[in-house]
């Protein structure tokens, strides 16, 4: 945190609808890396450190070994089962090299959901387990379903309209169209479409659920010092945060602070880390699996109080360049790829870099908001040099 | 009674945590021996005393819906011809800080709204491998 680690590199495989890879999971895992590594003009053999999240899948011991690194001195995951890990891996990258641990460390996520299932389907027969009990009994099941729920909670009690929803799935295919690199680019989507389209689980649409693909995201995390030569400009992280809320980790909507998308002591503790506020920002990524927890992230990150989200989010104000806080500027778990937000991650580097293919002008502060479905949550704060 | 998602669906796994909520004929939570808190679903430790000692609290089962989805995508084979149907989430009068999730039996999906008062009834089903027969909690409205 506070600048005492940077992203050196970026990079990603080709994303492909689910089941369309050629590459397997773990070669996906190698070209986005590859690619990252390559981006920072570093070899992989300097590589010395891997952080993931979420799978056991791609363990680093397989990666150094295929990628020819000349040692391995930090492996790490987070706790938490979801997208809530994906900036809590670049907290783990950024612990790791500024306590020493490690020189340079990859943190990466790869998804081949042709090859290992899907996350929107569930199998089984007999029994429900554990706190599944609660749950699945009453066939509430996929992601879908269980952030329905939550969103619907927060939709009644702060009187959410459907349009706010909407707004941010249009953000999100907006700025697929100028990303050639996204799934839904050539796809544009309209008000009117996503109003006609079906419901999954209402109070979600077709378009306020992402796609499920194949592909890899990662980048490379060293320290200011090192960086300072590499090929590219570094782009320091200035706060990193993973929590969780008293009560907060209770099963099957019993959270304390319910409906709840996990953020209360992660948006804290990126104020405080940063020294900055939410209205210093310039463009943010929030992990979208489905519209509605955003709405519930952003308040809890402390963009805008419930009461007025809805407006946050109307009239084009999520949409780069000249909105007043553009979102999802890749197009993000909806638009661009569904690589359980690390995608998100790239396209907050490549802002302050000046990269996006939706860039926002001069971009000194730029924030990358985890999944808000599962608890821990996290989130990270890069900023200009 | 039928289950509302037909009876060869899944079956809620009763362990010593999870029975008594499955089988008691009653809505009862699990409560701490110790100091009262009530919690849900149950767990091993008393998260307010850190207690490992407990009891059951038992509620009337009137409530209120709080958040309410209709699933219209069939996530699993089972569910099919089950699509759409609806799951709620209850707040109850007598135990707050609670919330239970079900489905309301007594209403078409469309007709289920978040706001809606409602009481606890229950599903009857024979557990195959115990042969136990499980009371399963579910909600009919009442407004």
């Amino acid at each position: 945190m506070k600048k005492r680690a940077v992203v050196a590199g970026v990079g990603e495989s080709t994303y492909y609808e689910r089941g369309r890879a050629s590459e397997s999971e773990f070669q996906l895992a190698c070209i986005a890396i590859r690619n990252a590594v390559a981006d920072a003009g570093l070899a992989l053999a300097d590589i010395d450190g891997f952080v993931s999240y979420m799978e056991m899948r791609n363990d680093p011991m397989r990666l150094a070994t295929a990628l020819g690194c000349k040692q391995l001195t930090y492996t790490a995951q987070p706790w938490g089962g979801g997208g809530n890990g994906m900036a809590s891996a670049v907290m783990l990258a950024d612990a790791a090299v500024s306590g020493g641990y490690a020189k340079h460390v990859v943190a990466f996520r790869a998804l081949a959901q042709g090859q290992f299932g899907r996350f929107g389907q569930a199998r089984g027969s007999g029994y429900a387990p554990g706190n599944a009990a609660f749950s699945a009994t009453y066939g509430l099941l996929s992601p879908a379903q269980i952030c329905a729920l939550q969103t619907s909670a927060f939709m009644a009690r702060y009187g959410i309209s459907q349009e706010a929803l909407c707004d941010v799935a249009l953000a999100c295919y907006h700025h697929a169209q100028s990303n050639p690199r996204a799934i839904r680019y050539g796809k544009p989507l309209t008000r009117e479409k996503y109003h006609a389209s079906r419901w999954i689980a209402e109070p979600f649409h077709l378009y306020d659920c992402c796609p499920e693909n194949d592909g890899a995201a990662a980048i490379v995390v060293t320290t200011p010092e090192r960086a300072r030569d590499l090929r590219k400009q570094p782009v320091p992280i200035l706060a990193a945060s993973q929590g969780l809320g008293d009560g907060d980790g209770a099963g099957a909507f019993n959270e304390r602070t319910f409906p709840t998308a996990h953020k209360h002591v992660v948006g804290r503790a990126i104020w405080e880390q940063s020294g900055v506020t939410p209205a210093d920002l310039d463009v943010v990524q929030f992990y979208e699996n489905f519209t509605g927890p955003v709405l519930i992230a952003m308040c809890e990150m402390g963009l805008a109080p419930p009461e007025g989200i809805e407006e946050f989010v109307a009239n084009g104000r999520l949409l780069a360049p000249h909105g007043a806080l553009p979102m999802n500027t890749s197009g993000g778990n909806i638009g661009e790829a569904y690589i359980h937000g690390f995608e998100c991650v790239v396209e907050a580097v490549r802002q302050v870099r000046g990269e996006s293919t939706a860039q926002v002008p001069d971009v000194e502060l730029s924030l990358a908001v985890a999944g808000p479905g599962f608890a821990p949550g996290s989130a990270v704060l890069f900023c200009a040099a | 009674m039928t289950r509302y998602l037909g009876d060869g669906w899944l079956l809620p796994g009763t362990d010593a945590l999870t029975k008594r909520f499955f089988s008691a004929g009653k809505l009862v939570f699990q409560s701490c021996a110790k100091c009262g808190h009530v919690q849900h679903p149950p767990t091993d430790v008393c998260a307010k005393c850190q207690s490992f000692e407990f009891g059951e609290r038992a509620s009337a089962g009137a409530g209120r819906i709080i958040s309410a989805i209709v699933a219209h995508y069939a996530v699993h084979p089972a569910l099919k011809d089950r699509v759409p149907y609806n799951v709620v989430l209850v707040e109850l009068d007598d135990t707050p800080g609670v919330r239970v999730i079900g489905n309301v039996v007594n209403r078409a999906p469309s007709e289920v709204k978040v706001g809606q008062r409602v009481r606890v009834c229950f599903e009857e089903a024979k557990d195959p491998q115990s042969g136990e027969v499980l009371r399963i909690p579910q909600w009919e409205a009442v407004t």
